[in-house]
């Protein structure tokens, strides 16, 4: 039996498993996949002030620090059940039982479906698929691409497809459905666009982009936006096509698209086919809390975070005893923030095991921080995180008054 | 697909030894610390399965063992994730298949 | 159009059961087994919810309207038995 287990091995969890294993705790981290890092594994990119952030050494780096600060690292191992007893967590995995006092969830993210015709194809995959192969494994997704869907996300990786040397083809927009209706209008897509302006070599870009935060402007620019796309980096990014269907007998042969109109309805007559091998859907990240949702955690839904997220406070409590989260599955953010959530994570566990004076100044200086590492966050994925933020907190505030009232009156 | 060497920030591929196994009765050669769906792709194999009740082919999803889209079979055991499965010496991997399906008869689950 | 890659269940079912029985998350997935495969929902349950919920509940509810079960990843019979012996 440890102190505490981790369930996820990305920066959150790591960040977290660091602290406490420092701090005296027994500590186990768990992940299915075989490296460790998460979804920083595969991220690359140019930062405001030049230097490259690697996520492939970051997640390195936190991986040795926490083998060497005596943190047990179990890779490979994926967790089906967790059950609450009395004082312990038992946490079920494809091959053995752990049991633990503090269970802290930091599962991250999985990618949000974008449904087209013809994505089962073999050669069509996610957009973070795409990422770990090339940046990660160093195999290319393919020779020639299609990327659907325009965001934050698939832009940024996009990017590293370009870097390693991919041919993308073009990036298109979804076809308008009932599930996509922001991803597949071009001036919400405009909007989050403006957000990552700075990763863009193109002037163009970054010239315009502080224009496009008043919505006239916005509008005038996604009318005057030529037909046939525009360069952001070495590749068309085409924000009046959509990506109808996409074709092929066994395999990925390209991708059927279309013109839109301004608000992303198909013009008939326009269709074309861009031949590709494969194609990459950008559908952005959802919090992954299903272990969660096992443990009995009530949930808020907040768009701005992304999905449905358990219930916590800033400091990274949840409403369970003894369980915390800290990462992605409380709301789509970057890697910066995961790791600062890590910290506050870690020392709310150490304040609530060891009831310390010195952890309370800790976990409160550590949540100030979270705050600070947003603000200066070089990818936001959704640009109303923080109203996201403040949701959750009202919910937590709401629960924590029911909660007293009925204690107090049993 | 190309194994990609050169890369302008994180530099050249380092050099690995080569793993041998077979694909549905295929010898193939993989590298050191590959997944199957990765030493597959380096292979230009992009179909690792076919759909059990229709027979339509599927590879590689989510590539982090999320969508269980590129199952296969390994080492006679059911159901391992391509994408988190690492590659050793004479390693049996086999594609999902079509199972027959004797019972269903076009109906749909409506009534 | 596919929603659910495991069990090949498409939009044009979900929506069509949906709007005949006007049915919760839970009914839904019975009724087409879209979410009920493999993966165990993880690729399509956000399309589901979208498709199952009206946007009043969505605000209210502090209760994701599709249960989660346990185990959320696919196991043996052979194994879950090792894994209650220890």
């Amino acid at each position: 039996m440890s102190d505490l287990i981790i369930v996820g091995a990305g920066p959150a969890g790591l960040r977290a498993s660091i602290i406490c294993a420092r701090n005296g705790l027994s500590v186990t981290v768990v992940d299915e996949y075989m490296k460790a890092g998460g979804r920083l594994l595969g991220q690359l990119y140019q930062e405001k002030d030049g230097e490259w952030w690697n996520g492939l050494q970051e997640s390195e780096r936190l991986y040795e620090e926490a083998l060497s600060s005596g943190v047990e690292i179990k890779l490979g191992l994926s967790v089906i059940h967790i059950e609450n007893s009395e004082n312990a967590w038992t946490v079920h995995t494809n091959a053995e039982l752990l049991t633990s006092s503090y269970l802290l969830l930091a599962t991250g993210a999985a990618e949000a479906p974008q449904p087209i015709d013809g994505w089962t194809l073999p050669g069509v995959m996610s957009v973070g698929a795409a990422q770990v192969m090339t940046t990660v494994q160093r195999v290319k997704p393919g020779n020639a691409g299609v990327i659907i869907g325009i965001s934050v996300l698939g832009s940024a990786i996009a990017m590293e497809l370009d870097m390693a040397g991919i041919h993308i083809k073009s990036m298109v927009l979804p076809k308008k459905t009932e599930f996509n209706e922001e991803f597949a209008n071009p001036l919400h897509v405009m909007e989050s666009l403006s957000h990552i302006s700075h990763l863009a070599p193109s002037k163009l870009i970054q010239w315009s982009s502080p224009l496009l935060k008043w919505k006239y402007m916005r509008n005038l620019s996604t009318r005057f936006f030529p037909k046939r796309g525009f360069k952001i980096w070495d590749f068309p990014v085409h924000l009046r096509k959509a990506a109808l269907e996409i074709v092929g007998e066994s395999k990925v042969e390209g991708v059927k698209v279309a013109a839109i109109d301004i608000n992303g309805n198909p013009i008939e007559g326009t269709e074309e086919i861009i031949e590709a091998d494969f194609v990459c859907i950008a559908g952005g990240l959802y919090p992954l809390a299903e272990l969660a949702a096992l443990t009995g955690c009530p949930f808020l839904d907040a768009a701005e975070l992304g999905g449905y997220v358990p219930l916590h406070s800033e400091k990274m409590e949840t409403p369970v005893d003894r369980l915390f989260v800290a990462g992605n599955i409380t709301g789509i953010e970057s890697a910066k923030v995961a790791l600062a959530q890590g910290e506050v994570a870690a020392y709310s566990i150490l304040q609530h095991a060891t009831n310390h004076e010195n952890f309370k100044e800790k976990v409160n200086r550590s949540v100030e921080n979270v705050q600070q590492i947003r603000d200066q966050a070089p990818l936001s994925f959704n640009p109303h995180i923080n109203e996201g933020r403040k949701k959750m907190q009202n919910s937590w505030n709401e629960w924590l008054n029911e909660h007293t009232k009925s204690s107090h009156l049993a | 697909m190309d194994r990609i060497n050169h890369h302008p920030i994180l530099g050249e591929r380092p050099k690995k030894e080569a793993v041998t196994f077979t694909f549905d009765n295929t010898t193939y050669v993989g590298e050191e610390g590959d997944t199957v769906a990765v030493a597959l792709l380096s292979n230009d194999i992009r179909t690792l399965r076919h759909h059990e009740e229709s027979g339509s082919a599927r590879g590689i999803y989510c590539n982090i063992g999320h969508c269980f889209e590129c199952r296969v079979t390994v080492n006679d055991i059911e159901g391992c994730r391509a994408c988190l499965t690492v590659i050793e010496d004479n390693m049996k991997v086999e594609s999902g298949k079509r199972l027959p399906n004797p019972l269903k008869q076009g109906g749909s689950f409506d009534e | 159009m596919i929603l659910c890659r495991c069990e090949e269940v498409t939009y044009e079912t979900v929506r069509a059961t949906k709007e005949k029985y006007q049915c919760d998350a839970r009914e839904l997935k019975l009724r087409t087994r879209a979410g009920m495969g493999y993966c165990g929902g993880r690729v399509c349950r956000p399309l589901l919810d979208k498709i199952s919920q009206n946007k009043n509940e969505r605000l209210e509810s502090q209760v994701i309207p599709l249960k989660y079960q346990p185990p959320v990843r696919p196991i043996t019979f052979q194994r879950m038995q090792g894994d209650h012996h220890g």
